[in-house]
């Protein structure tokens, strides 16, 4: 994606946020893809207290270690990073030219709330947390919606699997 | 967001999700979702106040074990910042509701 386009993108972002009665335009300009398929359904099988719980964010939020997602491609790009918990508060960057994430810079928790789910662990609400969590950019669109449902989400959620997670929240941006 | 959220809950786990803009969560039907009304990058609220963003936490996780109808979408009644989150109430203990 040429320059032009991505400031075009970051300053709509801007906009849209600023003014939300125009994203309304946007809104409806995108059409988000439909599966068909019967909604899984795996309800919770333990109290809040017993059970291990991972976050899961298409914020476009990773460590400034770890390479930035790809603003080039105007499909998105449909791949993952994997967020340590313990450090990921004093080290972040956010990758996302769709939306304003100034406010998300200065308090991360608005799009990523681990320290609010640190400290319902601490009251024991939560049984305790995944020390990895995950992290998309969203925005995912055209030939990466196959990549992201055949691939990438299936990996981050055999991964959950493995690390004996047993719920998810996912925020958005 | 809701395409990943599918996936995670067909390998078993339970999941909920914040939604910002209802029709795409419509659409693309997660198995559970609580819906804020609120500006682009805030999902959870805005920086610093952390009452609203336990409040929105913990709405979700109550949808978690609330919701027995796959894809329902809970419209939270929160009214951005002219909401006062300090008299919110929170959920007891949430525990699967089979073992109630």
């Amino acid at each position: 994606m040429s320059l032009t386009s991505r400031f075009k993108n970051r300053l709509i972002a801007k906009v849209i946020t600023r003014y939300p009665g125009l994203a309304q335009r946007f809104i409806t300009a995108y059409e988000p893809w439909e599966s068909g398929e019967p909604i899984p359904w795996a309800p919770p099988r333990k109290p809040l207290r017993e059970c291990k719980l991972a976050l899961v964010t298409t914020s476009g939020v990773h460590h400034g270690s770890q390479t930035p997602f790809d603003m080039q491609d105007s499909e998105g790009d449909p791949s993952f990073r994997a967020i340590d918990g313990a450090t990921i508060g004093k080290d972040y960057r956010i990758s996302h030219d769709y939306y304003d994430h100034s406010d998300a810079e200065k308090d991360l928790n608005i799009v990523f709330p681990l320290d609010r789910l640190r400290e319902l662990q601490q009251e024991g609400v939560i049984g305790r947390l995944a020390e990895t969590h995950y992290s998309f950019m969203g925005h995912i669109d055209g030939r990466h919606i196959a990549t992201l449902i055949g691939t990438t989400a299936r990996q981050v959620a055999d991964r959950l699997r493995h690390d004996g997670v047993d719920l998810v929240l996912l925020t958005p941006a | 967001m809701g395409l990943i959220q599918r996936e995670i809950e067909k390998t078993g786990i339970a999941t909920v999700g914040v939604s910002i803009v209802r029709q795409y969560t419509e659409k693309v039907q997660p198995p559970r979702t609580v819906f804020v009304k609120w500006p682009f990058g805030h999902p959870l609220g805005e920086p610093g106040n952390a009452s609203q963003q336990r409040t929105v936490v913990l709405e979700a996780l109550k949808a978690l074990y609330a919701i027995s109808t796959p894809g329902e979408i809970i419209d939270l009644p929160f009214r951005w910042r002219r909401h006062d989150y300090s008299t919110y109430e929170e959920p007891g203990s949430l525990v699967p509701r089979n073992s109630e």
